[in-house]
């Protein structure tokens, strides 16, 4: 996915002007993996589609609305589709027990100095940054962002206090913004 | 309490894009976000350092009726009129030359070093197809092979995550007007081998595809599911 070369921004504004070529654009670009991460989310093809679905309408309805002065395009799409992700779940009620052990694998891959230095220039380093934080404080975001799950429903998973959950997220989240900004 | 101090504030917008926070707190920062431009970039700040998480997946292939979907939900009038049935055909029809860029090419240039693949001495390989993601061209997923003796043998190259309640249905189309004929589930990873009977008489040109079925296989003649992989049989010896 060459999503360091695709203008999001200008595909949005495109998409604001009702331009349709330029939402088939986006949804050529970005429909994969926009449904890699809600299938992750939601556990269910069907339900996946729908969401992004769902999610891509609102892309091109709300799209007057983005503003580039305010950030990226690409993130502004994703947060649509998280959105919508999370009220899917929300929703749902039950929680579905399910495999978590991949999320790990995310980070941890330990990255070559090279890659490391090419990832601090286009300002990709969130991961070098997880996985300086140790696991306790690393795992219950890792959990939020790919199970789509609240600080509760991470206490219940992980049999942990939940002013112990809540805890460790924030100090995780406040050291990851110390790391980001260096 | 929303508090005042940028860092804080900036965490607690981190829990809200994570979807951590209960609906009252969340409520409580939406309205900050919606309200304050600092907040709306923090917000998006944070969505924009995740979109690193979520480029660690796999892209998924979406079906071909999502777009299809998506066209008739925004009422573009261009293609509401095309049934499901249509677009499948469109499918079938349009897969043109990407079968055979680069990617397939080297695939098929390798597959001819491989012992057993092209050995003369028993039975030797007359076609191959290597099945790829729709659109892609460079990303072989799984390579049929069909020997001079009639029999198939579909290997898989990669391991797709396919959710627990769909099967993997393998399918043959020689002409569109008969449509495709089912060859069966197949576990995802592992591949197969038919007998010649199973697969009957194969031609240059014919297509073979893997679509994404409910479990068990598709309730119907025909694959009701996205693809995940297709390509066409390439004549690689004639004896």
């Amino acid at each position: 996915m060459e999503h360091n070369t695709f203008d999001y921004e200008g595909t949005l504004e495109a998409c604001a002007r009702a331009d349709q070529e330029a939402f088939k654009r986006l949804y050529q670009q970005e429909s994969g993996q926009l449904l890699g991460l809600a299938i992750t989310l939601l556990g269910r093809r069907d339900q996946a589609e729908d969401c992004v679905h769902d999610a891509l309408v609102k892309v091109w309805s709300n799209a007057h609305r983005f503003d580039r002065t305010l950030g990226q395009g690409r993130a502004w799409i994703y947060s649509i589709l998280r959105y919508r992700a999370l009220n899917q779940l929300r929703n749902r009620g039950r929680l579905v027990q399910t495999d978590d052990r991949f999320i790990e694998n995310m980070v941890d891959d330990s990255p070559q100095a090279e890659q490391q230095a090419s990832d601090r220039s286009d300002g990709r380093q969130l991961r070098r940054c997880l996985s300086e934080l140790e696991r306790p404080r690393r795992h219950p975001i890792l959990l939020a962002f790919y199970r789509g799950l609240t600080h509760e429903q991470i206490a219940d998973r992980l049999t942990t206090p939940l002013g112990t959950i809540k805890g460790r997220i924030r100090a995780g989240l406040r050291a990851l913004q110390e790391c980001l900004q260096k | 309490m929303i508090p005042h101090a940028p860092e804080p504030r900036r965490a607690l917008i981190g829990e809200y894009v994570l979807g951590l926070l209960n609906e009252p707190e969340a409520k409580e920062v939406r309205g900050l976000i919606a309200a304050d431009r600092e907040a709306a970039q923090m917000a998006l700040e944070w969505e924009a350092h995740l979109l690193e998480l979520a480029d660690q997946l796999p892209p998924q292939l979406p079906s071909a009726y999502l777009w299809e979907r998506i066209q008739q939900s925004l009422r573009w009038s261009a293609t509401t009129s095309s049934a499901p049935d249509k677009e499948r055909e469109r499918w079938w029809h349009s897969l043109g030359l990407w079968r055979l860029t680069s990617g397939a090419l080297a695939l098929l240039v390798l597959l001819g070093w491989l012992p057993g693949v092209w050995n003369n001495q028993v039975v030797t390989a007359s076609y191959t197809a290597v099945l790829q993601q729709p659109g892609e061209s460079a990303k072989p997923g799984w390579v049929v092979t069909i020997y001079s003796d009639g029999a198939l043998n579909l290997k898989s190259l990669i391991t797709d995550q396919i959710p627990a309640d769909r099967s993997v249905q393998f399918w043959t189309l020689v002409d569109p007007v008969d449509g495709p004929r089912s060859l069966g589930l197949i576990d995802p990873g592992e591949g197969t081998t038919l007998s010649a009977e199973q697969i009957g008489a194969v031609e240059a040109g014919q297509l073979f595809e893997l679509t994404l079925e409910p479990i068990g296989g598709s309730p119907l003649e025909k694959p009701t599911g996205p693809v995940l992989y297709i390509g066409r049989a390439v004549l690689i010896a004639s004896n």
